[in-house]
């Protein structure tokens, strides 16, 4: 898995590729562990995400738990319409912030 | 109870009625009988008296015709002498003239014989034939107080004769000697007798043998003279009195008396002994009587308690059946499979109607093996419990063979085999094979003796016309020749029993082939489930209210097409979960799935086989992708031999939640609940199986 990581300043922006799921989701928890601290607005483009397994959804979910602890905001934005249904169904829609 | 003493009521009135009468008729017979002996006693006890005399006058009168020669003159002494010895009261020598030539009596000398009208028959004797001539007692000629019998017997060659005369009053000393031995061996019924007295005086001359010296005179013994007189006569060869009752000797009897030659001659019958006749016939018929009246009602007892008891028995009779038929419907019914088959590559549909007395209609389907599918419909001879065994023990044979050789003709060959060699009750059937290869299409069949089966092929229905062999149980060493037609996809094929096609209208019309013909045409698509629906229908209309004669079963199956199925095997580690989703995508692709299912297959395939990874302790797990074309979809089977663990027993998660709130799990299973258009659970074979179905649309 492709995972583009750009940080500028407070603000990062990870961009995963492929699919988010029980073998990839590892590579991504992983991704956003890396982000420094200090880093108050997480964006996660999906523009390039094909779907989310509930791997994945538990790594989304640890990183809003994060970011929203430490006063800061995640964004999820450019979600498919697979991506979208998933968070529809689970619910996650109502948690995360998707632009 | 009840019943008894009505018949024995009824039966003792009868006996009351019946003896009455035959006590009437009894006594009527026995007064009739008495007579009639009487009768009998007084004309035998007349003439017999009347004979002896003759013969003793007979006697005496050859006897003078000896002494005296011939017809001569003789003197007065000399006749008076031969009339003292001879001991009678006159004689008379007449010659050839009618005259009287020589006499005892001297007022009878000369007396001309010829032209006297009383004397006249005497003259007979003068024609050189005639023997004797007598004459019965009469009133003397000169002396009318005087009775006198005359007889004569004729000289040699009719030259004159000699008449002898006899006083009645002189009889008194013959008689005794006649009568003694009348009166003691003739038998008037058992105790009946005679009696026998002078006219004038009643003294008695005999006495009968049972009453010996008990009376002296007719008064003695009890006759009433004066009542008497009424009903006796003088006898004269005709007329001898009427019965009358008197009481001698102590003992009330029916009597009879005449007057012949100055004595009374009584013959007296005690009533007591024809009673005592009639009571007896009255015991023995009264007791036979009473034996047939009683043979009588108890035979009537018996003949309404059977029909009593023949109606209960007729009764628990029927109800003994309705049970069996209930019975034999049960097992009719519950031999059948319950429910059609689930498969995706067919549509079966099937139906049973018994009839109200229970026919031994059945069909059967089920798998041989992954790709076969047996299905059979069948009908046994006879009717009820017999038959529903029967049926019974045919359906397993013919599945047990089936499942054996694989070919309905092998099967059936076995099955009749099998049958033939024990059919104690001659049952037997007709049955109609089949079975589809789901690949294929090709249907391979075999018929003993059944109503071949209608097709759907080509877009028409026509019989399926293969050649038949003999009704199973019928005859051993049969084999049946194997058959088979292929169906497209969208083809089907109907079997039915002969309840279709000879169900019956009111006018005895039969339902027949065209009309079953014509009813499938009717259901497009040919859908099973409607094929069986519409043909039932029809029937039920076409019989219009006439009762189902035979049970009535049908059996539609419709080909869907041919089965899309692709397995792999992994092992359980994280990695098989990418080689199975490319395993998955792959298959996808060749089949023609829509790309947009894509993620949704692949998340259901991620989230259910990291769970088998993770937790199941499975050592592999499979992945079958299987195709379905009606309606398009794709259906995912896992299959682990891990713990057992069903997802689907546990409750959704709790989606509201905020991200700090939310536990993390339960979320990949929901996914898929959510994303499946249906998903199953089965545990089988130490195996847990989700399968997921996920239509295109």
């Amino acid at each position: 898995m492709t995972i583009r990581s750009q940080i500028d300043g407070n603000k990062a922006t990870l961009s995963p590729e492929g699919r988010i799921d029980t073998i990839t989701s590892p590579e991504l928890e992983e991704a956003i562990a890396k982000i420094p601290e200090g880093v108050t607005s997480l964006t996660l483009d999906l523009s390039h995400v094909d779907y989310v397994s509930s791997a994945g959804l538990r790594v989304l979910l640890g990183a809003q738990k994060r970011m929203g602890g430490a006063g800061g905001t995640m964004t999820v934005t450019n979600v498919c319409e697979a991506v979208r249904n998933v968070f529809d169904i689970t619910g996650f829609s109502s948690i995360l912030t998707i632009a | 109870m009840k019943r008894r003493a009505i018949i024995a009521a009824t039966m003792l009135a009868l006996y009351a009625v019946l003896m009455a009468v035959a006590w009437v008729i009894g006594t009527n017979k026995a007064a009739e009988s008495t007579n009639a002996q009487l009768d009998y006693a007084v004309i035998d006890l007349h003439d017999t008296v009347a004979g002896a005399i003759d013969t003793m006058l007979g006697h005496v009168a050859r006897t003078a015709v000896r002494h005296i020669g011939s017809a001569k003159p003789m003197s007065l002494e000399r006749m008076a002498a031969g009339a003292k010895e001879l001991d009678i009261d006159e004689v008379n020598t007449v010659d050839r003239s009618g005259r009287i030539i020589a006499s005892n009596d001297p007022h009878c000398l000369n007396v001309m014989m010829a032209g006297d009208p009383v004397m006249e028959p005497f003259m007979k004797l003068t024609n050189g034939v005639t023997a004797t001539v007598s004459q019965p007692f009469r009133p003397h000629a000169r002396n009318p107080a005087m009775r006198a019998k005359y007889l004569a017997a004729a000289f040699p060659g009719g030259d004159g004769f000699v008449q002898v005369g006899l006083d009645e009053r002189r009889l008194s000393r013959m008689l005794p000697s006649i009568l003694g031995y009348i009166f003691d061996e003739w038998l008037l019924g058992r105790t009946g007798f005679f009696l026998c007295a002078d006219a004038d005086t009643g003294k008695l001359i005999s006495n009968p043998s049972r009453h010996r010296n008990e009376a002296r005179t007719l008064a003695e013994a009890g006759y009433d003279a004066a009542t008497a007189a009424r009903y006796e006569v003088v006898a004269d060869g005709r007329h001898y009195g009427t019965t009358f009752v008197q009481r001698l000797f102590g003992e009330k009897c029916y009597c009879r008396a005449f007057l012949f030659g100055g004595h009374r001659f009584v013959a007296a019958l005690p009533e007591r002994e024809f009673y005592s006749a009639r009571d007896a016939y009255g015991i023995v018929f009264g007791t036979l009587l009473f034996v047939v009246l009683a043979a009588f009602a108890w035979f009537i007892d018996r003949v309404s308690s059977d029909s009593a008891r023949l109606r209960a028995f007729y009764a628990a009779e029927e109800a003994r059946r309705a049970k069996d038929l209930l019975l034999a419907e049960t097992i009719q019914t519950s031999a059948l499979p319950s429910a059609p088959p689930e498969s995706p590559y067919f549509r079966l549909s099937a139906a049973m109607t018994p009839a109200r007395s229970v026919g031994g209609d059945f069909y059967d389907h089920f798998p041989l093996d992954a790709t076969h599918y047996a299905f059979l419909v069948a009908d046994v001879s006879g009717k009820g419990i017999t038959a529903a065994l029967y049926m019974m023990t045919a359906k397993t044979l013919i599945k047990d063979a089936l499942l054996a050789f694989r070919t309905p003709a092998a099967a059936l060959e076995a099955v009749n085999s099998e049958l033939c060699h024990n059919n104690p009750a001659n049952m037997f059937l007709t049955a109609w094979v089949g079975v589809l290869n789901m690949e294929t299409g090709d249907v391979s069949f075999a018929n003993a003796g059944h109503n071949p089966p209608a097709a759907f092929r080509k877009g028409e229905w026509a019989y399926v016309s293969a050649k038949s062999g003999p009704a199973l149980a019928l005859m051993g060493g049969i084999s049946y020749e194997p058959h088979q037609i292929t169906l497209e996809e969208g083809d089907a094929i109907f079997l039915y029993t002969d309840g279709v096609t000879e169900a019956l209208d009111p006018s005895k019309v039969l339902f027949g082939e065209e009309r079953l013909a014509n009813a499938l045409a009717a259901v497009k698509p040919p859908d099973p489930s409607s094929l069986c629906n519409v043909v039932r229908a029809a029937v039920t209309a076409f019989e219009a209210g006439e009762a189902q004669a035979d049970d009535i079963t049908v059996l539609a199956l419709r080909r869907l097409a041919a089965p899309r199925i692709f397995s792999r095997a992994f092992p359980p580690s994280i990695d098989s979960i990418a080689v199975a989703t490319e395993f998955l995508d792959e298959k996808l692709g060749e089949n023609g799935s829509p790309t947009s299912l894509l993620p949704v297959m692949n998340v259901m395939l991620d989230e259910v086989c990291s769970n088998i990874v993770k937790h199941s302790g499975a050592s592999m797990f499979e992945v079958d992708v299987e195709f379905l074309p009606n309606p398009p979809s794709v259906k995912l089977t896992f299959v682990d031999d891990g713990v057992a663990y069903n997802p689907l027993s546990h409750k959704d998660p709790d989606t509201s939640l905020s991200a700090e709130e939310r536990p993390i799990g339960g979320l990949g299973i929901l996914m898929v609940k959510k994303m499946a258009t249906s998903i199953s659970y089965i545990r089988k074979h130490g195996r847990n199986f989700l399968s997921v179905v996920k239509d295109f649309a």
